[in-house]
């Protein structure tokens, strides 16, 4: 093991992914050593936090392998699926990384030879991008967002957003959905580096400063994160008032 | 008290297939060294018999209350090992099952080194995960063995007297005040022409006098609670309501003919149905009106006209009774004009080949043309587009028959709310796998027949009476149903009752309840199949799917480069 | 307790769903199956219509199911040879013919089947590709259990040697088993229509003229091409064409029936290929477009707006080979005109009828079979009961039925069964 290898972790779906990567298996189709598979039973399991995770802890790539659209053996977990890892790479992007670093396919029990395919090629990418490189307290503040109810709520709703309308009977276009989604994630995102940030005390001004957003965008969340009560004011300093972080959360 | 982990891993050969490529005993040294793993040994095959001793012994030996077993696939294998654990006294989901042949060796067949290296991450990974299993129980809970059938009509009918026969108590509840449904209105079967009546007098005598058979006629289903095994059902049976309480309940409730107003200058007398017809042949009315000429018209409504679908049955009924007609006066004239032929299968095919020969004659239009009718003198013709010349041929008609569509009933919307079961786009109910499942809806213990799932014949609605009675016996054949036992649980101190989860589930295993702490997410645990939908998606992270918890999930991700200890510190 | 079981002859999608049903009603059940793999005709399919769900992916759990289930015992490479005694109590024979390995030492691992040097057609695949003289039919075989073709074995030995848990048995011997059943359920499906004989398609003349169902290996992405829609010379297929109705509605060989499912099959085979290939133009050439099932009519609509497949009224009379492989359809849109249509692919819907052997097995249970040798029902609205109380039929067998048609018809013959086993319903009359 000399030479620097790239590192993926696979949630594969056990009816249509898996099975297909065991196809690939006894028909002894040659692919790329990087991936290491996790079993679980629907696509729909897979949790945008666990995703965001595992690059957390070093992962270059993250592969999801599904059933193909209509075939989930849950009837639609691979529909809610996507929503989550689109959800995920929205995200991932906020963190400067690559959302090209997260792949869903959908690869069924007959398909051993397309599974290596996908598998080389997923490889050859992720080689291509090189080791994942990320700050460690933005990565932090997308688990964190991704933990978070209003884009869980988004993440599950898109499609009766889509096509029932919200509460209001308001139907949303496909633009008007990635507008808002693109508007929360950024919002939460936000809002947790912001959290993260006040570990240790500090001032609207200095966030601004060190996140490199408007003050004005600083204070609002400050608002915010005093309401759900997750900080707190921590002391007046000339004359500006610092707010602290009220208890440390994290990922688990 | 936390017990003290002891894991126990088994490294197989599989003969050459994994030992010629990965290097077993390399591993075996690499697992013994991990957290918590007490004991490693590898096999030549771990599955043979003396795999499965070496298994047991083990976990008497060596107090083994965690196995991991790196070999083949879970797919096929996973029960035989989680057996052997059982028979050795450890709970069966304190198993875990790592794939380095199919996944690894059988892949990486010219890259040893680094098939050895993936073979030891996941055996890390497999045993980060078993740390962290926990003992699972597959619940049952008891039935009560008997059914409600809803809908009297023949599919109803055949159900409910074969659960009878099986030996189980049954409730016909039919909305009528008859049994029969749409075959009341019947004059002969295809493909025998018997007579709708004599056949329909049979099954109702059988129906009636089997002991087992509790008839409740015009009643009306005014409530659904409960779950596989016990529902309870709530009828308005004449104005007096009444309840239920039965294992299982399978959904007959037909089809009604698509009333045809607007189209094809439909008038109920010289424009009709085929059911009006049906009538009419009842009664031996066509040859006291001094009709010549009939015309049947195809696909009226059908087929993206009113409805999206083809209706299946309306060819073979035209046909048949263009064949009586024809039969009964050979003078009449009667034409069909269609446009595809569904004269499916082997009977149906020779019955079109009888009624071409007894005379009956057909025009074929092509769908983006179909046949006007219209008023000349008092006289209806019907325009029928002929594709080879390209023109209108005119047929004169004293009789127009429109064969239109079967359509779901308007009531069944209120039933598939009460059921919870889903409606398709052609608003018949949806059955649970449009393959494999015909008869099932995705929700455990309820089970739909005839032409209420869509339009089908009478032996077919009869054929699936049966297979609906088949299905439905089951559950009160056991006497209990068991629960998967990789389920999700509800943590109620974080669940907000939301709903979310509610929403995602398919098979209504997740409910939102009123409790004393408010609303809450209440799991019913033998209607789960495990997916976890709902808890990638709870809001507040409350819910856990069991066996592959965010925890188990976690470990895995995080021991998939670097070690247990490295995680911690 | 004995003769309170079942037995069900056939382990395609109908027999299984029927012992599946009673297995789960608690009802013994013995399936006999005469292949070396549970599963029947739907397991050689690549996809199933009107939804594209992948065949294998959706059967493979269920013969494991099957296969598994406490109360199934599963007889493969097995035929019955003798019933006697009456509807309550039938005593059985059956013939188990050898695999010549010991089922319940061989773990599947394969390893004979690649040492053997013998390469015989696969059955399963159509003959479209080899296999060892040790072998499983395909990947996903139910049991995975290896069974020697001795026939063409050569007794080289290497597969005893390579064998690591000693399973391979070349002095096997076939045996009789008896069982004792209260009722019997018939479900052994179709064969489809050996098209040679029809001469005017040019079958076996012309390579590239296939029949359904070999397509279907063909665009199986485990099949012998790898799902590649390939002629016989490796060139990728750009103009092909489905015909119906070939050897069906035919009163040439008497089969003048439909066989209800090849319309649909060969949109779902046109839709795969422009699925995998979007420049290929696909022709489906019929007589009438039997798409009468539940979404069927929009499957179509799909395959016509969609995938833009075209669908051509119109019976062909010859297929003539012309020079760089192309294939002439000569086909009659109306009585008065003969066109034209230039491919390089074709594909028979071949009729698909009783399987081979049915008049023998109709024979042993004393049933009677109709005019074109598919199971006569006593009573035409009773579409299980054969012609003998306490004998079942379910799935094609009885006739021209679907997928979703056969398992309720496996269902049904499972609740008829259940009467005679559960409810003690002995009606002799049948």
């Amino acid at each position: 093991m000399k030479e620097e290898e790239v590192k993926i972790v696979g949630f594969l779906c056990n009816w249509c992914c898996y099975a297909g990567a065991d196809l690939a298996g006894v028909s002894r189709f040659q692919y790329p050593p990087n991936m290491r598979i996790i079993r679980v039973m629907c696509s729909g399991r897979v949790d945008p936090v666990i995703i965001l995770d595992t690059f957390l802890w070093g992962a270059d790539g993250v592969f999801i392998g599904g059933c193909h659209p209509g075939d989930c053996h849950y009837l639609q977990g691979n529909y809610y699926a996507e929503k989550k890892i689109d959800m995920a790479k929205r995200l991932l992007k906020k963190a400067g990384v690559e959302p090209g670093r997260l792949r869903l396919e959908w690869v069924s029990a007959s398909e051993g030879e397309r599974f290596a395919g996908v598998m080389k090629e997923f490889t050859e990418e992720i080689k291509e991008l090189g080791p994942i490189k990320f700050e460690k307290d933005e990565m932090e503040a997308a688990c964190i967002a991704a933990a978070d109810y209003s884009l869980r709520i988004l993440a599950t709703k898109e499609k009766e957003l889509l096509e029932e309308g919200n509460k209001y009977g308001e139907v949303f276009t496909r633009h008007e959905m990635d507008r808002l989604l693109d508007d929360m994630v950024r919002e939460e995102y936000e809002a947790k580096r912001i959290l993260l940030k006040l570990k240790r005390p500090m001032s609207v001004k200095e966030i601004a400063s060190e996140l490199n957003l408007k003050p004005n965008v600083v204070f609002r969340h400050i608002l915010d994160l005093k309401r759900y009560e997750l900080i707190e004011a921590h002391e007046i300093r000339d004359n500006t008032p610092t707010y602290i972080a009220k208890v440390e959360e994290g990922v688990e | 008290m936390t017990e003290e982990l002891r894991i126990g891993v088994f490294i197989c050969h599989c003969g050459i297939n994994i030992g010629g490529v990965v290097d077993v005993p390399a591993v075996v040294e690499y697992a013994s060294t991990l957290e918590n793993v007490v004991y490693a040994e590898r096999n030549l095959y771990t599955c043979s018999s003396e795999g499965l001793e070496a298994i047991k012994s083990a976990i008497h030996e060596h107090e083994l209350n965690r196995v991991v077993v790196a070999s083949c696939t879970p797919r096929t294998h996973e029960p035989l090992f989680r057996a052997t654990c059982k028979e050795a006294g450890l709970n069966p989901y304190l198993f875990e099952f790592v794939n380095i042949r199919d996944q690894c060796s059988w892949v990486h067949m010219h890259e040893p080194e680094f098939a050895t290296e993936k073979a030891k991450d996941l055996v890390r990974m497999g045993v980060a995960k078993a740390a962290r299993l926990e003992p699972l129980e597959e619940l049952t809970s008891d039935v009560i063995p008997s059914a409600v059938v809803i809908g009297a009509g023949i599919s109803g009918m055949t159900a409910a007297l074969s659960i009878a026969k099986n030996g189980f108590y049954v409730h016909l509840i039919e909305k009528g005040s008859e049994m029969g449904g749409l075959l009341r209105r019947l004059y002969k079967l295809y493909p025998t022409e018997e007579l709708a009546k004599e056949f329909l007098e049979q099954r109702i005598k059988a129906v009636e006098e089997h002991e087992r058979v509790e008839l409740h006629l015009s009643s009306s289903i005014k409530d659904v609670e409960g779950y596989v095994g016990k529902f309870k059902v709530i009828l308005d049976e004449n104005g007096v309501e009444k309840s239920i309480d039965v294992g299982d309940i399978i959904v007959a409730t037909g089809a009604k003919e698509l009333e045809p107003e607007g189209l094809y200058e439909y008038d109920g007398e010289k424009v009709i149905t085929q059911l009006q017809l049906e009538e009419k042949l009842r009664r031996e009315d066509l040859n006291r009106n001094g009709i010549e000429n009939v015309v049947m018209i195809q696909c009226a409504g059908a087929r993206g006209e009113v409805v999206k679908y083809c209706s299946k049955i309306c060819c073979m009924n035209a046909i048949k009774n263009a064949k009586l007609i024809k039969e009964a006066n050979p003078d009449i004239n009667v034409f069909i004009a269609h446009n595809e032929l569904q004269a499916y299968g082997e009977e149906y095919e020779l019955y079109y080949r009888d009624a071409k020969k007894a005379g009956v004659r057909f025009l074929r239009f092509p769908l983006e043309k179909r046949p006007k009718v219209r008023k000349s003198d008092g006289k209806l013709v019907v325009d029928v587009f002929h594709e080879r010349l390209l023109m209108d041929i005119p047929l004169e008609a004293d009789l127009v028959v429109l064969s239109t569509p079967l359509v779901q009933n308007p009531d069944a919307e209120k039933l598939s709310k009460m059921l919870k079961v889903p409606l398709g786009q052609d608003r018949f109910f949806f059955e649970a796998h449009v393959k494999l499942r015909p008869v099932d809806f995705a929700t455990d213990g309820i089970f739909l027949c005839g032409t209420a799932q869509g339009p089908k014949d009478i032996e077919e609605s009869i054929s699936q009476g049966y297979a609906a009675a088949s299905r439905a016996t089951i559950p009160l054949a056991k006497g209990y149903v068991s629960s998967e036992a990789i389920i999700s649980s509800v943590d109620e101190a974080i669940c907000v009752g939301c709903g979310i989860c509610e929403s995602v589930c398919p098979y209504g295993a997740v409910e939102v309840v009123e409790t004393e702490e408010g609303r809450r997410a209440k799991v019913t645990g033998v209607k789960c199949k495990g997916c976890g939908t709902c808890g990638s998606s709870c809001i507040k992270r409350a819910i856990k799917m069991q066996h592959y918890t965010d925890d188990q999930l976690i470990a895995q991700e995080r021991t998939a480069f670097v070690t247990e200890r490295e995680v911690v510190s | 307790m004995e003769d309170k079981a079942v037995l069900v002859i056939g382990g395609g999608v109908a027999g299984m769903q029927a012992a599946f049903d009673l297995a789960e009603a608690g009802i013994r059940v013995c399936l006999v199956e005469r292949t070396l793999s549970v599963g029947g005709r739907m397991a050689q399919l690549d996809k199933t219509f009107p939804t594209n769900d992948c065949a294998i992916c959706i059967l493979a759990p269920k013969m494991m199911d099957c296969y598994r289930h406490e109360n199934i015992e599963v007889l493969t490479l097995s035929e019955v040879t003798a019933i006697e005694g009456e509807i309550g109590s039938f005593k059985v024979k059956i013939l188990r013919k050898s695999r010549f390995v010991d089922e319940d030492k061989c773990n599947g691992c394969g390893d004979c089947a690649r040492v053997c040097p013998m390469g015989i057609l696969n059955k399963f695949d159509m003959d479209l590709r080899v296999r060892s003289g040790a072998y499983i039919p395909f990947m996903q075989a139910v049991p995975l259990i290896y069974a020697l073709d001795r026939d063409k074995c050569m007794r080289c030995g290497l597969c005893e040697v390579i064998c690591g848990k000693d399973a391979i048995r070349y002095n096997q011997k076939p045996e009789i088993v008896e069982r004792n059943v209260s009722a019997i359920i018939v479900a052994i499906g179709f064969d489809p229509l050996d098209p040679s004989g029809l001469t005017e398609y040019g079958y076996g003349k012309y390579d590239d003229v296939i029949t359904a169902l070999e397509f279907e290996r063909l665009i199986c992405a485990a099949g012998p091409t790898g799902g590649h829609v390939i002629r016989r010379d490796g060139k990728e297929v750009k103009r092909i064409a489905w015909i119906q109705c070939v050897g069906a509605r035919d009163t040439r060989d008497n089969r003048p029936y439909c066989c209800s499912v090849c319309c649909m099959h060969a949109t779902k085979e046109a839709i795969l290929t422009k699925e995998h290939n979007p420049e290929a133009e696909t022709f489906i050439l019929y007589t009438d477009l039997r798409c009468f099932g539940k979404g069927f009519q929009e499957y179509v609509n799909r395959a016509e707006d969609d995938y833009g497949v075209k669908y051509i009224r119109g019976k062909p009379g010859e297929i003539k080979g012309k020079e760089n492989k192309i294939l002439e359809i000569f086909y009659s849109p109306s009585s008065d005109k003969v066109e034209k249509l230039e491919v390089d692919m074709v594909v028979l819907s071949t009729a698909l009828i009783p399987s081979e052997g049915v008049e023998a097995l109709a024979e042993i249970l004393g049933t009677e079979l109709d005019e074109y040798k598919f199971f006569k029902l006593k009573d035409p609205y009773n579409p299980t009961g054969t012609t003998r109380a306490g004998i079942f039929v379910a799935g094609y067998c009885q006739a021209p039925r679907d997928i979703p048609e056969c398992i309720a018809h496996g269902s049904a013959a499972a609740s008829r069964a259940m009467e005679v086993v559960l409810g003690g319903s002995y009606d002799r009359r049948a």
